[in-house]
Protein backbone atom coordinates (compact mmCIF):
# COMPACT_ATOMS: atom_id res chain seq x y z
CA UNK A 1 0.00 0.00 0.00
CA UNK A 2 1.38 3.75 -1.19
CA UNK A 3 1.22 6.59 1.30
CA UNK A 4 -1.21 8.40 -0.77
CA UNK A 5 -2.93 5.25 -0.59
CA UNK A 6 -2.91 4.90 3.06
CA UNK A 7 -4.30 8.31 4.00
CA UNK A 8 -7.30 8.39 1.46
CA UNK A 9 -9.50 7.79 3.85
CA UNK A 10 -12.97 7.36 1.72
CA UNK A 11 -11.09 4.37 0.40
CA UNK A 12 -11.46 2.31 3.46
CA UNK A 13 -14.24 0.46 4.13
CA UNK A 14 -15.22 1.35 7.70
CA UNK A 15 -13.69 4.95 7.27
CA UNK A 16 -17.07 5.80 9.39
CA UNK A 17 -15.03 4.80 12.38
CA UNK A 18 -12.47 7.26 11.52
CA UNK A 19 -15.14 10.08 11.94
CA UNK A 20 -16.81 8.03 14.87
CA UNK A 21 -13.21 8.44 16.44
CA UNK A 22 -12.84 12.24 15.18
CA UNK A 23 -15.89 13.33 16.69
CA UNK A 24 -15.45 11.38 19.85
CA UNK A 25 -12.24 13.62 19.92
CA UNK A 26 -13.21 17.20 19.61
CA UNK A 27 -16.23 16.17 21.75
CA UNK A 28 -14.37 15.16 24.67
CA UNK A 29 -11.75 18.47 24.21
CA UNK A 30 -15.02 20.81 24.21
CA UNK A 31 -16.58 18.89 27.19
CA UNK A 32 -13.35 19.28 29.19
CA UNK A 33 -13.44 23.29 28.09
CA UNK A 34 -17.04 23.46 29.87
CA UNK A 35 -16.17 21.69 32.68
CA UNK A 36 -13.18 23.45 32.94
CA UNK A 37 -15.01 26.86 32.36
CA UNK A 38 -18.15 25.78 34.88
CA UNK A 39 -15.86 23.61 37.95
CA UNK A 40 -11.97 23.68 37.73
CA UNK A 41 -11.29 26.50 37.81
CA UNK A 42 -14.04 27.81 40.18
CA UNK A 43 -12.34 28.46 44.06
CA UNK A 44 -15.25 26.00 45.47
CA UNK A 45 -14.07 23.60 43.50
CA UNK A 46 -10.29 24.05 44.23
CA UNK A 47 -10.65 24.20 48.07
CA UNK A 48 -12.97 21.32 47.99
CA UNK A 49 -10.03 19.05 46.14
CA UNK A 50 -7.77 20.46 48.25
CA UNK A 51 -9.11 19.91 51.11
CA UNK A 52 -10.15 16.09 50.05
CA UNK A 53 -6.51 15.96 49.20
CA UNK A 54 -5.29 16.65 52.86
CA UNK A 55 -8.01 14.40 54.62
CA UNK A 56 -7.18 11.35 52.69
CA UNK A 57 -3.32 12.64 52.85
CA UNK A 58 -3.88 12.62 56.89
CA UNK A 59 -6.17 9.79 57.19
CA UNK A 60 -3.29 7.25 55.45
CA UNK A 61 -1.01 8.82 57.83
CA UNK A 62 -3.02 8.34 61.10
CA UNK A 63 -3.92 4.62 59.71
CA UNK A 64 -0.36 3.93 59.35
CA UNK A 65 1.01 5.12 62.04
CA UNK A 66 1.71 2.16 65.17
CA UNK A 67 1.68 3.10 68.13
CA UNK A 68 5.12 3.37 70.56
CA UNK A 69 5.30 0.30 72.57
CA UNK A 70 8.00 1.10 74.78
CA UNK A 71 6.26 0.88 78.03
CA UNK A 72 3.54 -2.45 78.42
CA UNK A 73 2.96 -1.90 81.52
CA UNK A 74 0.24 1.45 81.57
CA UNK A 75 -2.54 -1.08 79.74
CA UNK A 76 -5.31 1.64 80.47
CA UNK A 77 -3.53 4.64 78.67
CA UNK A 78 -2.66 2.35 75.94
CA UNK A 79 -6.38 1.30 75.91
CA UNK A 80 -7.53 5.28 76.02
CA UNK A 81 -4.82 6.44 73.45
CA UNK A 82 -6.36 4.14 70.63
CA UNK A 83 -9.66 4.98 71.64
CA UNK A 84 -8.62 8.69 71.08
CA UNK A 85 -6.84 7.31 67.70
CA UNK A 86 -10.30 5.55 66.93
CA UNK A 87 -12.19 8.79 67.52
CA UNK A 88 -9.61 10.81 65.47
CA UNK A 89 -9.67 8.66 62.74
CA UNK A 90 -13.47 8.62 62.76
CA UNK A 91 -13.97 12.26 62.78
CA UNK A 92 -11.36 12.48 59.64
CA UNK A 93 -13.00 9.86 57.54
CA UNK A 94 -16.37 11.87 58.37
CA UNK A 95 -15.01 15.16 56.91
CA UNK A 96 -13.80 13.03 54.07
CA UNK A 97 -17.06 11.98 52.89
CA UNK A 98 -18.67 15.36 53.41
CA UNK A 99 -16.00 16.95 51.20
CA UNK A 100 -16.68 14.30 48.75
CA UNK A 101 -20.55 14.29 48.58
CA UNK A 102 -19.82 18.25 48.20
CA UNK A 103 -17.43 17.86 45.52
CA UNK A 104 -20.09 15.23 43.45
CA UNK A 105 -23.06 17.77 44.24
CA UNK A 106 -20.74 20.59 42.68
CA UNK A 107 -20.08 18.35 39.91
CA UNK A 108 -23.14 17.27 39.01
CA UNK A 109 -25.35 20.55 39.09
CA UNK A 110 -22.21 21.92 36.64
CA UNK A 111 -22.04 19.00 34.87
CA UNK A 112 -25.72 18.87 33.40
CA UNK A 113 -24.54 21.22 30.65
CA UNK A 114 -21.72 18.60 29.77
CA UNK A 115 -24.22 16.21 29.81
CA UNK A 116 -26.72 18.23 27.45
CA UNK A 117 -23.39 18.43 24.88
CA UNK A 118 -23.24 14.80 24.86
CA UNK A 119 -26.87 14.23 24.14
CA UNK A 120 -27.14 16.48 21.29
CA UNK A 121 -23.71 14.71 19.74
CA UNK A 122 -24.88 10.95 19.98
CA UNK A 123 -28.11 12.54 18.43
CA UNK A 124 -26.29 13.52 15.77
CA UNK A 125 -23.93 10.70 15.15
CA UNK A 126 -27.08 8.47 15.65
CA UNK A 127 -28.97 10.16 12.64
CA UNK A 128 -25.81 10.25 10.69
CA UNK A 129 -24.49 6.23 11.36
CA UNK A 130 -28.36 4.95 12.32
CA UNK A 131 -28.27 1.09 11.01
CA UNK A 132 -24.45 1.42 8.99
CA UNK A 133 -22.02 -0.65 10.03
CA UNK A 134 -19.13 1.46 10.94
CA UNK A 135 -16.24 -1.35 12.17
CA UNK A 136 -15.75 -4.75 12.36
CA UNK A 137 -14.83 -6.72 15.71
CA UNK A 138 -12.07 -9.22 15.81
CA UNK A 139 -14.42 -10.78 18.75
CA UNK A 140 -17.94 -12.52 18.57
CA UNK A 141 -19.52 -10.25 21.37
CA UNK A 142 -22.11 -11.53 23.48
CA UNK A 143 -25.08 -10.40 26.14
CA UNK A 144 -25.18 -7.12 27.16
CA UNK A 145 -21.93 -6.20 24.50
CA UNK A 146 -23.64 -7.95 21.61
CA UNK A 147 -27.01 -5.44 22.23
CA UNK A 148 -24.71 -2.52 22.21
CA UNK A 149 -22.54 -3.45 19.38
CA UNK A 150 -25.09 -4.79 17.07
CA UNK A 151 -27.71 -1.95 18.07
CA UNK A 152 -30.07 -1.21 14.99
CA UNK A 153 -27.82 -3.16 12.65
CA UNK A 154 -29.73 -5.71 10.20
CA UNK A 155 -28.23 -8.98 9.34
CA UNK A 156 -26.60 -11.61 11.94
CA UNK A 157 -23.44 -11.26 11.42
CA UNK A 158 -22.37 -10.52 15.32
CA UNK A 159 -19.27 -9.35 14.62
CA UNK A 160 -20.75 -5.78 12.75
CA UNK A 161 -20.07 -2.82 14.80
CA UNK A 162 -22.62 -0.34 14.93
CA UNK A 163 -21.74 3.90 16.56
CA UNK A 164 -22.94 3.08 20.10
CA UNK A 165 -20.58 0.55 20.63
CA UNK A 166 -17.80 2.48 19.13
CA UNK A 167 -18.75 5.58 20.50
CA UNK A 168 -18.85 4.02 23.91
CA UNK A 169 -15.41 2.80 23.57
CA UNK A 170 -13.81 6.23 22.50
CA UNK A 171 -15.84 8.42 25.16
CA UNK A 172 -14.40 6.04 28.22
CA UNK A 173 -10.88 6.22 26.98
CA UNK A 174 -10.49 9.30 25.24
CA UNK A 175 -12.47 11.09 28.19
CA UNK A 176 -10.65 9.70 30.89
CA UNK A 177 -7.34 9.91 29.58
CA UNK A 178 -7.89 13.75 28.22
CA UNK A 179 -8.97 14.45 32.15
CA UNK A 180 -5.67 12.55 33.36
CA UNK A 181 -3.20 14.28 30.95
CA UNK A 182 -4.74 17.66 32.27
CA UNK A 183 -4.90 17.09 35.34
CA UNK A 184 -8.97 17.10 36.20
CA UNK A 185 -9.02 13.82 37.31
CA UNK A 186 -11.09 12.77 40.58
CA UNK A 187 -8.94 13.15 43.19
CA UNK A 188 -8.04 9.69 44.82
CA UNK A 189 -9.49 10.28 48.33
CA UNK A 190 -13.33 10.66 47.06
CA UNK A 191 -13.53 7.85 44.74
CA UNK A 192 -12.84 4.11 45.71
CA UNK A 193 -12.10 3.31 42.19
CA UNK A 194 -14.34 0.86 40.19
CA UNK A 195 -13.21 -1.82 41.98
CA UNK A 196 -13.84 -0.95 45.40
CA UNK A 197 -11.12 -3.09 47.87
CA UNK A 198 -11.51 -3.44 51.47
CA UNK A 199 -9.08 -1.66 53.38
CA UNK A 200 -6.96 -4.58 54.81
CA UNK A 201 -5.88 -2.39 58.37
CA UNK A 202 -9.92 -1.99 59.22
CA UNK A 203 -10.53 -5.79 58.77
CA UNK B 1 23.61 12.06 49.85
CA UNK B 2 20.50 11.72 52.50
CA UNK B 3 19.83 15.52 52.33
CA UNK B 4 20.53 15.45 48.38
CA UNK B 5 17.48 12.61 48.59
CA UNK B 6 15.14 14.66 50.65
CA UNK B 7 15.38 18.30 48.66
CA UNK B 8 14.86 15.98 45.80
CA UNK B 9 11.70 14.50 47.21
CA UNK B 10 10.77 18.31 48.39
CA UNK B 11 11.27 19.83 45.18
CA UNK B 12 9.02 17.25 43.67
CA UNK B 13 6.10 17.09 46.02
CA UNK B 14 5.93 20.67 45.52
CA UNK B 15 5.91 20.74 41.70
CA UNK B 16 3.34 18.09 42.09
CA UNK B 17 0.99 20.09 44.80
CA UNK B 18 0.96 22.66 41.85
CA UNK B 19 -1.65 20.22 40.47
CA UNK B 20 0.19 18.99 37.32
CA UNK B 21 2.79 15.83 37.34
CA UNK B 22 6.18 17.08 37.80
CA UNK B 23 8.44 16.23 34.95
CA UNK B 24 10.05 12.57 35.99
CA UNK B 25 13.82 11.80 35.71
CA UNK B 26 13.63 8.32 33.23
CA UNK B 27 15.98 7.42 36.44
CA UNK B 28 12.99 7.41 39.14
CA UNK B 29 10.89 5.07 37.29
CA UNK B 30 13.77 2.75 37.47
CA UNK B 31 14.92 3.05 40.56
CA UNK B 32 13.88 0.61 43.75
CA UNK B 33 15.40 3.12 46.06
CA UNK B 34 13.24 6.21 44.48
CA UNK B 35 10.68 7.59 47.73
CA UNK B 36 7.03 7.11 45.70
CA UNK B 37 3.76 9.18 46.38
CA UNK B 38 0.80 7.34 45.88
CA UNK B 39 -0.92 9.82 43.37
CA UNK B 40 2.82 9.40 41.58
CA UNK B 41 2.63 5.83 41.50
CA UNK B 42 -1.17 5.21 40.47
CA UNK B 43 -0.38 7.78 37.82
CA UNK B 44 2.44 6.00 36.50
CA UNK B 45 1.13 2.88 36.51
CA UNK B 46 -2.11 4.22 34.71
CA UNK B 47 0.16 5.83 31.69
CA UNK B 48 1.94 2.32 31.43
CA UNK B 49 -1.38 0.56 31.51
CA UNK B 50 -2.36 2.88 28.67
CA UNK B 51 0.87 2.68 26.97
CA UNK B 52 0.77 -1.61 26.63
CA UNK B 53 -3.51 -0.94 26.09
CA UNK B 54 -2.12 0.98 22.74
CA UNK B 55 0.73 -1.19 21.57
CA UNK B 56 -1.64 -4.48 22.36
CA UNK B 57 -4.20 -3.02 19.82
CA UNK B 58 -2.28 -2.11 17.43
CA UNK B 59 -0.23 -5.03 17.08
CA UNK B 60 -3.10 -7.46 17.75
CA UNK B 61 -5.02 -5.46 14.90
CA UNK B 62 -2.08 -5.61 12.35
CA UNK B 63 -1.21 -8.89 12.48
CA UNK B 64 -4.58 -9.35 12.99
CA UNK B 65 -5.58 -12.18 15.98
CA UNK B 66 -8.84 -12.49 16.28
CA UNK B 67 -11.37 -14.11 19.25
CA UNK B 68 -12.15 -13.53 22.77
CA UNK B 69 -8.90 -15.08 23.95
CA UNK B 70 -6.91 -12.56 22.88
CA UNK B 71 -8.55 -10.01 25.17
CA UNK B 72 -7.79 -12.43 27.87
CA UNK B 73 -4.58 -12.19 27.00
CA UNK B 74 -4.12 -8.64 26.79
CA UNK B 75 -5.16 -8.62 30.06
CA UNK B 76 -3.04 -11.14 31.69
CA UNK B 77 -0.03 -9.34 29.87
CA UNK B 78 -0.80 -5.63 31.09
CA UNK B 79 -1.57 -6.80 34.86
CA UNK B 80 1.46 -9.01 34.51
CA UNK B 81 4.00 -6.28 33.75
CA UNK B 82 2.21 -3.48 35.92
CA UNK B 83 3.04 -6.41 38.86
CA UNK B 84 6.05 -6.87 37.83
CA UNK B 85 6.95 -3.37 37.39
CA UNK B 86 5.67 -1.98 40.84
CA UNK B 87 6.73 -5.46 42.95
CA UNK B 88 10.19 -6.03 41.13
CA UNK B 89 11.76 -3.04 39.44
CA UNK B 90 10.15 -0.44 41.80
CA UNK B 91 10.09 -3.16 44.92
CA UNK B 92 7.44 -0.77 47.12
CA UNK B 93 5.46 -2.29 49.84
CA UNK B 94 1.81 -2.55 48.50
CA UNK B 95 0.68 -2.32 51.94
CA UNK B 96 1.93 1.61 51.96
CA UNK B 97 -0.45 1.83 48.37
CA UNK B 98 -3.63 0.68 49.42
CA UNK B 99 -2.83 -3.26 48.15
CA UNK B 100 -2.27 -5.18 45.82
CA UNK B 101 -6.31 -4.36 44.22
CA UNK B 102 -5.30 -0.55 44.53
CA UNK B 103 -2.54 -0.78 42.46
CA UNK B 104 -3.34 -3.77 39.89
CA UNK B 105 -6.87 -1.34 39.32
CA UNK B 106 -4.98 2.04 38.19
CA UNK B 107 -6.26 3.05 34.65
CA UNK B 108 -7.63 -0.66 34.29
CA UNK B 109 -10.98 0.38 32.29
CA UNK B 110 -9.68 3.12 30.60
CA UNK B 111 -7.00 0.73 29.43
CA UNK B 112 -9.56 -1.97 28.17
CA UNK B 113 -11.27 0.89 26.23
CA UNK B 114 -8.32 1.78 24.71
CA UNK B 115 -7.13 -1.78 23.56
CA UNK B 116 -10.79 -2.64 22.70
CA UNK B 117 -10.87 0.83 20.36
CA UNK B 118 -7.37 0.33 19.21
CA UNK B 119 -7.64 -3.00 18.48
CA UNK B 120 -11.11 -2.56 16.48
CA UNK B 121 -9.67 0.09 14.40
CA UNK B 122 -6.80 -1.22 12.77
CA UNK B 123 -8.24 -4.39 12.36
CA UNK B 124 -11.33 -2.91 10.26
CA UNK B 125 -9.17 -0.40 8.49
CA UNK B 126 -6.01 -2.75 8.00
CA UNK B 127 -7.86 -6.03 6.73
CA UNK B 128 -11.28 -4.64 4.88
Amino acid sequence: MTTSQLFNFSSYKYSDSLTVVGISFCTAIVCEAISWLLIYRTNSYKSLRSSIDKAAKKLETMKTETPNSSSSSVAKVKISNKKSKTKKIDRVETSLKESSRDLSLFKFKSGAVVALVLFVVFGLLNSLFEGKVVAKLPFKPFGIVMKMSHRGLHGDDVTDCSMPFLYFLCSISIRTNLQKFLGFAPPRGASSGLFPMPDPKTN
Amino acid sequence: MKEGKSVKFNLQQQNHQNGHLSPFKLAKLLDPDASWDKDQLGDVLHWIRQAVALVCGLLWGAIPVVGGVWFIAFLLISTGIIYGYYAMILKVDEEDFGGHGALLQEGLFASISLFLLSWILVYSLGHF
